[in-house]
């Protein structure tokens, strides 16, 4: 006796479906084996299967069961195979309808219990039954708002009696409804907090309007983390798309808390600087995606920049120009999109001395040029927008509280829609400022523009609809002084 | 690259550089500048590697004016002030001599390999009494500091802490009977009891472009930073007059919001009035 469900293999983002058929026949020695290039992971699908099937008052097939995930070529990894593997057993001793089962796609990991967990991924494997046809997804409830974002029919289930039940028609159950008011308001650190450092806000407020990438150096204790880490509360929501993308990511990542819908709040990621290569670029035998994927259409903070190992800050070079990151494996290639905002905020030098008055920096040239070495120029030359944050006076300290991030964040709003909207334009006299400045400054042609980009987002947060001359001579203050690069 | 050798006693060796005690038997050259680098007035420009903000903004404010006054820049291609020196004559498309301790065909340190290109691309000289192929050697910067200061009718000590190299320099200078000009700095910082200490001893002090230049017998050159245009940069100029200060400390002192301001300071230092350093904002004249 045959039974067959569909389910979805993820490569990278990707979902790839994958048919399950069970194979049962009589023999003397009952027996249970997964084929079709099976990891770990979803070969204990046997010991959960047939004790949620148990559980859940349901008869097993005692007899010789072959379970093969077809294609067999393509590796299955995770335990998101249990429940379309519990259920094809079923439907092969005829304890579901085949017919209504071949409707769906099934998603979920079975618990001894027969209780339906949340797996990775369902957005994406929901995706993929949406592409294939399919109707209606079967899926762990918690997973069931998720799912219905892709456009199709899910159907969150708890147990896989209840599971059984359904497909039986001795239950109705309706279909999720996509929940896309999933903001559940995060706590996010308000610019309020901040006091002072004008300076520094601004960049920060050009970086949220302009997508641009911001490095904040200076003594230790100035506020550089405190200021980074408030930018994600002055970004604009994520638009349908975006947000749909971050989704993605981040059901696959597993990062996605249970019951939550679509994410529209732009993601901000921190890694520690021991993170590895393939944790933050992404990567690993089996594609994931890295800390630059989560951070997609947000913010990634890198604290203390020159602390990353070389090789990390190298790798992160790539997605910074692409956008996206390949990687390439056995099984295929994933693509994991990676565009964020990179803040990052390093020390002048290694006992942090440097740019503070009242410290005498203690190291020798050799090894500030060492720290600074580690950030390679090009590196360096991705930061469009580069602060040195000096120590405030204590009576800075004292002032009132600042603005609040709403405030500011109004502000990128209006300017983001009015960079979507149009370029704006550099007047001659603004050319013949900047020409001037390539003259006399530091400036290599990237340099140059990468001014003629902050320029233009001056321009939009002033409302301007040119690029006045104003505006680059203030673009060009953000220009990276030649002290990072070596004394 | 081309490296050509001058030997001691042709028309073209340096005159000053004839009259020290021990003159380099030959020098070797690196570029195709005009010789006449070598025989036109030149300021030593030197000091500490490990510089303050404070002295990265002196070294090369005071090299760009002696380049502009049509004076030569001389300094050692090291890191820190010897750095900024030679990049302060460059911005003002000055001509700049770097003495090396290194055989002529070493760019020591590396990480001015660049620097010295530009130096003999806009017609100056990177000069060595060592052939190619001799390795740097701490013996041999003292030797150096010789030349540095033999080529030099003045020497100017930036920044220097007790016993720094171009404490050497001045010495040289000293008994080569050249003038020696020092910076003044903060008595309580030992980046400058070096130079405090040639002040007291009686050296020049070096307190502005004119100071250096009255000691070779130049005149400024009618200054290419114009007045401070508009009512913004002149309040910032205004707010500097008290000392140096950071961009929020200016902006608090102005009124200017960070815009406005960072706007200001661009037009500023690209005028040549005032400096950027590590977020700390000079002067480049005092009020």
């Amino acid at each position: 006796m045959l039974g067959r469900a569909v389910t979805f293999a993820l490569v990278g983002l990707e979902p790839r479906r994958v048919e399950v058929e069970a194979h049962l026949r009589s023999g003397q020695q009952p027996s249970f084996s997964i084929v079709g290039l099976a990891d770990r992971a979803c070969q204990e699908a046997k010991h959960r299967v047939r004790s949620g099937v148990h559980s859940a008052l349901l008869e097993w097939p005692g007899q010789v069961i072959t379970v093969n995930l077809a294609p067999a070529a393509l590796r299955k990894e995770g335990t998101g195979f249990d429940l379309a593997i519990a259920l094809t057993l079923l439907a092969a001793s005829g304890q579901v309808p085949p017919a209504r089962l071949a409707e769906h796609a099934c998603v979920g990991e079975l618990a001894l219990d027969g209780a339906i967990r949340p797996v990775a991924g369902v957005i994406a494997a929901a995706e993929g039954a949406a592409r294939s046809g399919l109707e209606r997804v079967l899926c762990p409830v918690g997973s069931a708002p998720e799912a219905a974002l892709a456009g199709i029919e899910a159907i969150g289930v708890r147990h896989l009696r209840q599971a059984v039940g359904y497909l039986r028609g001795d239950e109705t159950l309706e279909p999720a409804s996509p929940e896309t008011n999933g903001r559940t308001p995060v706590p996010m650190p308000d610019l309020a907090d901040v006091r002072g450092q004008e300076r520094g806000r601004r960049a920060l407020e050009l970086a949220a309007a302009g997508a641009h990438n911001l490095l904040l150096a200076g003594p230790p204790g100035t506020g550089k983390t405190m200021l980074a880490r408030r930018l994600p509360s002055i970004l604009p929501e994520l638009g349908p798309e975006a947000a749909l993308e971050v989704t993605r990511i981040h059901s696959v990542a597993g990062t996605l808390p249970p019951g939550s819908g679509l994410v529209s709040t732009p993601p901000f990621r921190a890694p520690h600087h021991g993170a590895s290569a393939a944790a933050v670029v992404g990567g690993g035998a089996v594609p994931r995606p890295g800390e630059v994927s989560l951070a997609h259409r947000g913010v990634l903070l890198l604290d203390e920049l020159p602390e990353f190992p070389r090789t990390v800050l190298e790798a992160l070079r790539q997605p910074l120009e692409d956008g996206v990151v390949s990687v390439a494996r056995v099984g295929g290639r994933a693509l994991f999109p990676a565009r964020f905002r990179l803040v990052a905020t390093m020390n002048l030098c290694p006992c942090g001395g440097r740019g503070d008055p009242r410290i005498e920096c203690t190291c020798t040239p050799a090894r500030v040029a060492a720290y600074r070495d580690k950030v390679s120029r090009a590196l360096l030359d991705r930061f469009d927008l580069v602060v040195a944050m000096p120590r405030p006076r204590a009576a800075e300290l004292a002032r009132a509280a600042s603005e609040a991030s709403d405030a500011v964040r109004s502000r990128v709003v209006d300017a983001a829609g009015r960079l979507e909207r149009t370029t704006p334009r550099r007047v001659p006299a603004a050319s013949e400022l900047l020409d001037r400045a390539v003259d006399r400054l530091p400036l290599s042609g990237r340099g140059r523009a990468r001014v003629a980009r902050v320029a233009r987002t001056v321009a939009a947060l002033g409302a301007s609809a040119d690029v006045l001359p104003e505006h680059v001579a203030e673009a060009l203050s953000y220009r990276s002084p030649t002290e990072l690069a070596g004394p | 690259m081309t490296i050509t050798r001058l030997r001691r006693g042709v028309a073209a060796y340096p005159p000053l550089l004839e009259r020290i005690p021990d003159p380099p038997a030959s020098l070797w050259l690196r570029g195709d500048a005009d010789r006449s680098v070598l025989t036109d007035v030149a300021v030593a420009v030197v000091g500490a590697r490990a510089c303050s903000g404070y002295g990265r903004s002196v070294a090369r404010t005071l090299a760009s004016g002696v380049a502009e006054a049509g004076a030569v820049v001389v300094s050692g291609l090291a890191r820190g002030i010897d750095g900024e020196a030679h990049r302060g004559a460059l911005a003002v498309d000055g001509r700049t001599v770097a003495v090396l301790g290194c055989g002529i065909d070493r760019d020591y340190p590396a990480a001015h390999a660049e620097l010295a290109r530009s130096i003999v691309a806009s017609g100056g000289l990177v000069v060595s009494e060592y052939e190619p192929g001799v390795e740097p050697a701490p013996w041999r910067f003292p030797a150096r500091n010789r030349i540095i200061a033999g080529l030099a009718a003045a020497t100017v000590v930036v920044e220097a802490r007790e016993r720094s190299g171009a404490l050497i320099t001045a010495d040289f200078a000293l008994e080569d009977g050249r003038e020696v000009l020092a910076v003044p700095g903060e008595i309580t910082s030992s980046l400058s009891s070096g130079t405090n200490g040639l002040l007291r001893q009686g050296a020049t002090p070096a307190t502005c472009v004119a100071d250096v230049l009255e000691a070779i017998g130049l005149e400024p050159r009618a200054a290419r930073t114009g007045p401070a245009d508009g009512p913004a940069s002149a309040a910032v100029l205004e707010a500097l007059g008290a000392g140096a200060g950071t961009a929020d400390e200016l902006a608090r002192a102005t009124g200017l919001d960070a815009g406005a301001l960072a706007t200001a300071l661009t037009l500023l230092e690209l005028a040549g009035r005032v400096t950027v350093e590590e977020g700390v904002v000079r002067s480049t004249i005092a009020r």
